[in-house]
């Protein structure tokens, strides 16, 4: 077993030396999705990887890195060799992780400092609904409601300090009311209690309610974006009600571990902003109703800087959930 | 009811076109292949095998992922029976007695008995699943936390049919199990609880890797250096099918399950695990012979395997009338519905109607295609068996290994398996069954998640669990049985009194 | 007297104990509204009760000194494999780590031929890999080289 060991080493120490001096990308490359195969997370990184596949020649292989709410995934990219052969595919709840680890006094799993943004790749605005038998028929009937009955009406969310929860949470800050949390064991679990009836509301991405609105079991009442959606124009956003700090999108960007050298990541760029434009890749998108919205460099770090921002103080707004 | 029946004649006409037969027939092996791997299931093969449909047209990817599912189940069943491995949580009951079959010589029976029964179980549910989706789903919605905890609870309850031995290390088994599947995140808080830095124990230690390793891993710890390897009594070819008397008490193990398993499978959640251990308690407490259970009772690999295969086709009744998630398995089909650009939800079947019924009819050729694929194979499974077994148990660790780091893609799974095969080994010479483990680490999350959610929604009034009417009917029922259990538990009291007293007195005159 | 069940019973109320004191850092909260030690404490004190019924009532079982432990070189051997695997299998790769496991299994311990050992341990852990990764695409991980 010792002998294994001594070989690996020098084999290690052969790899190291080859890999210092080769063109980029000269091997596949692995797509990080910290999420199981069928989640938004997996269906965005599978075409993404297969239009960089085509721009790059050159095998991108997706590789669902799964537990923790997703920590797992970013953890292992987040402490990965940063060479642009591991690349993660990370969603909203990148930035509030680190947070919710901060809130505890835990060792983060990571922190968003080890990731270099590459490129944003989609956007969408959470939408509030509720069962088609309540009687809220507005966002602002909603919201009276809810400050004369404080801590009574309930939501259901995909789970504590997840994206669904710091939805509802912005949109209880900005209108001052006080909603009954009830989590959920991820997205799915938390539609089916908003179907049944067991909780009033829920923030949920357009896409997995909408089938439910058009069949008339759920009500939107008011969308996190800055402009309404698409598919629901006569929804209006927080922001024209008056709540303009009521302002959330689940987001799916590309991220390489910081310390990636520039060229490399310059090459990502390139990739990416060609792969988006693939007519595969954009058909991919429409068929899982996820709007593309690509932003790359300067102006992705941006974004990402406000959301970061916005959403860690979400998270310590909510504090810790102790018990009354 | 003749638009259903000219509907299934359009879904069959799609199903039975020779392109799509070979989807199915392909997803068959491919399933039956990767569920073969210990701890890869239904669930871990459709997640596993999902990416490798993305390229395929919807009609053919669905059909070939009816056929990866029912593959997936039934290479489960077939290492729970042939080396006691279970394929997933739920195959640990097959484990047992069909385990205790094959050594008895009886593995091609065991295997049959569980290829048929699976079949008659997936058969009657795809009916029921298309005649009573509708109405069943939205009564399967009304249950929430509270229905779901009394649920769990009438779950729990059955371990004290479970065990064949003592009743308190059974009940201690499960106590411990229930323990162990408090790891993790704390689900309403986000607290970590004993998750001592290791991020990955965020998710709990996880069903798989803990039924792999108190399972297959101790087996092999401790047979693999017994002076005599266990001796399998070689099969003959005559020997190979069930005997008259073995199909006789299995007919009404099967059917019972079926409806049993169904039914728990069209709650929405993860309680389908449940269904294979409530099935074996029911049939171990309806049994002539009780004291058979354990030893290779037919009855327990018919009714658990059936009742496994029912629940599961039972969840997605909620799925495919409502197009809610409303399980893991089912929320998979509608990620892969949707990456074809079906929009699941409740208009599916109106507007999609070749879809749906295509669906349906699939997950029906599926499994006959499965049945005619994997009777015959018996014969060749069972000849796995002549193996020795110095050459076949290096070989079956390498699968667990395999599988087990496969489902998740994480090492720290290997490390739960290789701690809980320890502590199977150990339990196993302190001579403890392994069984209530599972299921307290199935129940414990389940559980107490449904309890925390119920108090939330009712500001911490345990009045909800008796005003709803589902949950207060379950938990009458539950009442029932532990009024009508409560006999020989005190007759069993008095035997502890009895032991404690004895034990006193040889402690008296060693 | 030292029986099975007085082993295992002592270790499980050892267990409890270790599991009260462990959740002394997390909130307990209340019966109506449980915090997130409420369900470890309440089953730890389960476990407690049922272990130490086990130390009380375990006169008749078998004494520890009768089970035996004829097998523990082999189940030591496999365990100690197992935990090479689970260090192996990122680093070395997959290939690599199911032949070196199944070969030291079959050539050390079961003490099969060097050449059928070698030819076996190979040729599973390469028609494995190519089976579930390759034509499966379940992915298995490499090691340096891409082997």
């Amino acid at each position: 077993m010792r002998l294994s060991r001594v070989c690996s080493l020098a084999v290690l120490a052969t790899v190291a030396v080859a890999s210092a001096q080769e063109p980029y990308p000269s091997r596949p490359i692995t797509m990080v999705a910290p999420f199981p195969p069928g989640g938004i997370a997996d269906l965005t990184a599978r075409p993404v990887a297969a239009a960089m596949e085509k721009v790059l020649k050159n095998p991108v292989g997706v590789l669902n890195k799964t537990g923790a709410a997703g920590a797992v995934g970013m953890q292992f990219v987040a402490t990965s060799k940063p060479d642009g052969y591991t690349l993660l595919l990370a969603l909203s709840s990148i930035s509030i992780i680190p947070e919710a680890d901060k809130l505890f006094g835990r060792p983060p799993a990571f922190t968003v400092d080890q990731f270099a943004p590459i490129a944003l790749i989609s956007a969408d605005p959470t939408i509030l609904v509720v069962p088609a038998d309540k009687p809220w028929k507005t966002a602002a009937e909603f919201v009276e409601d809810a400050k004369k009955r404080p801590g009574q009406i309930s939501y259901s969310s995909s789970g504590v300090y997840g994206t669904l929860h710091m939805a509802m949470e912005l949109l209880s800050h900005a209108a001052g009311i006080k909603l009954r949390h009830v989590p959920y064991a991820g997205g799915g679990p938390a539609l089916t209690a908003v179907l049944g009836g067991h909780v009033d509301a829920l923030a949920s991405g357009p896409a997995v309610v909408l089938p439910h609105i058009k069949a008339g079991k759920l009500r939107a009442l008011a969308g996190w974006g800055d402009k309404r959606v698409v598919a629901l124009p006569e929804v209006p956003t927080f922001k024209e009600l008056g709540f303009p700090d009521a302002e959330f999108y689940i987001w799916a960007g590309v991220f390489a571990p910081k310390g990636t050298p520039e060229p490399v990541l310059a090459k990502l760029r390139d990739t990416l902003r060609a792969a988006v434009n693939d007519p595969d890749f954009k058909g991919a998108m429409e068929k899982i109703e996820t709007p593309i919205v690509f932003k790359q460099g300067a102006e992705f770090a941006r974004v990402f800087e406000a959301d970061a921002g916005r959403l860690a103080e979400g998270v310590r707004k909510v504090g810790r959930i102790e018990t009354r | 009811m003749a638009e259903t029946l000219q509907n299934l004649a359009l879904g069959f006409s799609i199903a039975l076109s020779p392109v799509i037969l070979w989807y199915a027939f392909v997803g068959c092996v491919v399933g039956t292949l990767v569920g073969v791997l210990p701890g890869v299931g239904p669930l871990a093969g459709i997640s596993l095998l999902l990416p490798a449909t993305f390229g395929l047209d919807a009609t053919r990817a669905i059909v070939m992922l009816a056929g990866i599912y029912y593959g997936a189940m039934y290479g489960g069943s077939t290492t729970s029976i042939l080396m006691r491995i279970p394929g997933e949580a739920a195959s640990v009951m097959t484990c047992i007695d069909g385990y205790a079959m094959a050594r008895k010589g009886r593995a091609g029976a065991a295997l049959a008995i569980a290829a048929v029964g699976s079949y008659v179980a997936g058969t009657v549910s795809v009916v029921a699943l298309m005649l009573l989706a509708p109405p069943l789903a939205s009564f399967a919605l009304r249950f929430g936390p509270p229905e779901y905890f009394a649920l769990l609870l009438l779950g729990l309850l059955v371990l004290a049919y479970m065990s064949s031995g003592s009743m308190l290390k059974a009940l201690a088994m499960a106590a411990l199990g229930l323990l162990l599947g408090m790891i993790g995140i704390d689900q309403m808080t986000g607290y970590f609880r004993f998750a001592y830095g290791v991020v990955e124990l965020g998710d709990g230690i996880g069903v798989v890797p803990v039924a792999v390793g108190l399972f297959g891993l101790a087996e092999i710890l401790a047979t693999a250096g017994l002076a005599a390897p266990p001796q399998v009594i070689k099969p003959k070819l005559r020997e190979l099918l069930p005997t008259r008397r073995e199909w006789r008490e299995s007919a009404a193990p099967i059917g019972r399950g079926t409806v049993l398993g169904f039914l728990i499978g069209i709650v929405p959640g993860s309680a389908h695990i449940i269904a294979s251990f409530v099935s074996y308690a029911v049939e171990r407490k309806l049994a002539k012979r009780p004291q058979e259970f354990g030893q290779g009772a037919v009855a327990g690999v018919a009714g658990p395997e059936s009742a496994n295969n029912a629940a599961t086709s039972g969840a997605f009744v909620p799925m495919l009338a409502l197009g809610v998630p409303s399980g893991p398995i089912p929320a998979v089909m509608l990620a892969a519905m949707m990456v074809h650009g079906v929009s699941p939800g409740p208009l599916l079947i109106e507007q999609q109607p070749e879809l749906f019924w295509g669906f349906i009819a699939s997950m029906y050729v599926g499994n006959v295609v499965l049945l005619i694929l994997n009777l015959p194979l018996v014969g060749v499974f069972v000849n796995l068996l002549r193996v020795p077994y110095p050459i076949l148990y290096p070989s079956i660790l390498a699968f667990c290994i395999l599988g087990v780091y496969a489902v998740n893609g994480s090492v720290v799974d290997v490390w739960i398996m290789l701690m809980m095969g320890g502590l199977g080994y150990l339990l196993r010479k302190l001579d403890f069954e392994t069984a209530p483990i599972v299921l307290g680490v199935v129940l414990a999350p389940m559980l107490e998640m449904a309890l925390r959610q119920s108090l939330a929604m009712s500001d911490g009034q345990y009045s909800i669990f008796v005003a709803r009417p589902i949950s207060a009917t379950l938990l009458g029922v539950g009442l029932i049985l532990i009024t009508l259990g409560l006999r020989p538990l005190v007759t069993r009291g008095l035997d502890w009194r009895a032991r404690l007293a004895l034990a006193e007195k040889g402690d008296e005159h060693p | 007297m030292l029986t099975t069940d007085r082993v295992a019973g002592g270790a499980l109320v050892l267990l409890a104990l270790v599991v009260f004191w462990e959740s002394r850092r997390l909130p307990l909260g209340s019966l109506r509204n449980p915090g997130p030690a409420y369900m470890p404490v309440a089953l730890a004190a389960v476990l407690l009760c049922f272990g130490a019924l086990l130390v009380v009532l375990a006169g008749k079982a078998p004494k520890l000194s009768t089970v035996s432990w004829t097998e523990w070189r082999h189940a030591v051997a496999i365990f100690g494999v197992c935990a090479f695997a689970a260090l192996a299998l990122e680093r070395l790769g997959f290939r690599t780590t199911v032949a070196l496991s199944l070969a030291f299994l079959l050539l050390g311990v079961e003490r099969r031929g060097l050449i059928f050992s070698a030819v076996f341990a190979i040729a599973f852990a390469a028609v494995a890999f190519l089976l579930f990764d390759t034509l499966l695409r379940v992915p298995l991980p490499r090691g340096p080289f891409g082997i």
